[in-house]
């Protein structure tokens, strides 16, 4: 099967978190449901330009977190989600977002003010747009203007 | 998980007149595909040669799949191998592929007809052609679909990607990674094609000189080495003692383009001397071999 990671290798993140954070991602955000199998290790070395070794790293970690499970000799499938679990993965993932852009708010000296006024405005245009591809029953990929 | 050996190199060394190859020590994992990585020259082909018991060291020894390789021809350990060496056989030019391969499976109880018949599909080979007649890269993918074809536990590959061209290049890449998808095959490849060892390799052996230069398991070497550039403030700091120390430049004003090979232990280290970093990249996988080879040569 496909999946659609993306790898910065000039990055100093280490790939396998580049990975992990990804796939962990994918799989919280329901993306890919329970059940699905995963690629084998071998083949998302391959996907990916990594070695076997960070692949079967990243597996064994989202084992560890409830979030894969392997089933041996047919392959690793996306174990069942926790409510909670993706609840609070999904916050995170967004707390995260919005704490760096606050630090890049402080690093220029917003207020507090001005940053909830950005934030509004962003959601307002974005949620706009949304609005505005469902009406048009577009596709939504995001910058598909052509080259 | 326990990691089972392939290939057991224990203080070998071979001299000739004009090169000496050793003392290598080496272990290679099976179930992985480890790239032998070092410039013309290195020592590299010399190491398969020894490897498979084509040359004899003068100490030393190869263990190959738990079997001591010695001199004459252990027939039982080498339908378990699969081999391709770095230039064709030229007495074989005026044999049809047909013709070797009919020669070649008789030694090879685990022969796979069907396996050895896609792979040619796959690559496009015509086996009715004289190898003489075959294009370099066609003889290369003929080469390679005979080594692969009694699904050996272990495939040698000197030089796979010589004379192939974009396409079949990628077929061939795609061929070894379905081939070690079972798990418990291991490829060793001698290759100085960069993008190739990105593609395949998970562990990498760099030699120069004919000596070892180590082994590495490849992301974390890639994502070991790296240059960064740092606000030192207008202080020197002793940079020989930052972890991993390679290289330091000044590159403007106050500030320093040093080059790591134990980036976070350096980063710490940075840290700890109150220094800025700036900005950090990983480095190619070339400017790490030239590095090492520099290092070796004793440039610096």
């Amino acid at each position: 099967m496909w999946i659609p990671i993306q790898l910065n290798e000039q990055s100093a993140e280490p790939l396998y978190h580049q990975i992990e954070v990804q796939l962990r991602a994918f799989i919280v955000s329901g993306q890919m449901p329970e059940g699905t199998l995963l690629p084998s290790i071998r083949e998302l070395a391959q996907l990916t330009k990594c070695s076997v070794i960070t692949v079967r790293r990243v597996y064994q970690d989202l084992e560890n977190e409830g979030l894969l499970r392997t089933r041996q000799g047919t392959g690793t499938f996306v174990a069942k989600v926790d409510e909670t679990l993706r609840d609070t993965q999904r916050r995170s993932t967004v707390i995260g977002a919005i704490e760096a852009a606050v630090d890049a708010g402080i690093r220029v000296h917003f207020t507090d003010e001005e940053m909830m006024e950005m934030l509004r405005e962003v959601l307002g245009r974005k949620r706009a747009a949304e609005a505005l591809t469902e009406r048009q029953g577009a596709p939504t990929d995001e910058g598909g203007e052509p080259a | 998980m326990t990691t089972e050996t392939a290939v057991a190199i224990e203080g070998l060394v071979q001299r000739r007149a004009h090169f000496e190859l050793g003392p290598v020590d080496l272990n290679i994992p099976k179930g992985y595909v480890t790239a032998i990585v070092g410039p013309n020259g290195s020592g590299k082909s010399s190491l398969f040669r020894l490897m498979l018991g084509l040359a004899r060291p003068d100490s030393g020894g190869v263990r190959l799949l738990g079997e001591q390789v010695r001199g004459e021809d252990r027939v039982s350990l080498k339908t378990r191998i699969g081999y391709v060496p770095e230039e064709a056989i030229d007495i074989e030019d005026r044999l049809s592929g047909e013709a070797k391969s009919a020669f070649v499976r008789q030694w090879y109880p685990g022969w796979d007809v069907n396996y050895y018949r896609e792979l040619l599909r796959r690559f496009e080979v015509d086996p009715a052609l004289k190898l003489g007649k075959m294009s370099k890269g066609m003889r290369r993918k003929f080469e390679l679909s005979l080594a692969m074809a009694h699904h050996p536990e272990l495939l040698l590959l000197d030089e796979p990607s010589s004379g192939l061209d974009p396409i079949a290049w990628k077929t061939m890449i795609d061929a070894l990674h379905r081939f070690m998808e079972r798990g418990d095959r291991t490829i060793v490849m001698a290759s100085h094609i960069i993008d190739e060892v990105r593609r395949l390799a998970d562990y990498i052996a760099f030699v120069a000189q004919g000596k070892v230069l180590g082994m590495y398991e490849k992301d974390a070497l890639l994502e070991a080495w790296q240059t960064m550039y740092v606000d030192a403030g207008g202080r020197t700091l002793p940079w020989k003692e930052m972890p991993g120390y390679r290289s330091c430049d000044l590159a403007g004003g106050t500030t320093y383009k040093v080059v790591t090979e134990q980036a976070f232990e350096a980063e710490q280290w940075l840290a700890a001397a109150g220094a800025v970093l700036v900005s950090k990249r990983k480095l190619e996988l070339d400017d790490i071999l030239l590095n090492l080879t520099e290092h070796a040569r004793g440039v610096y």
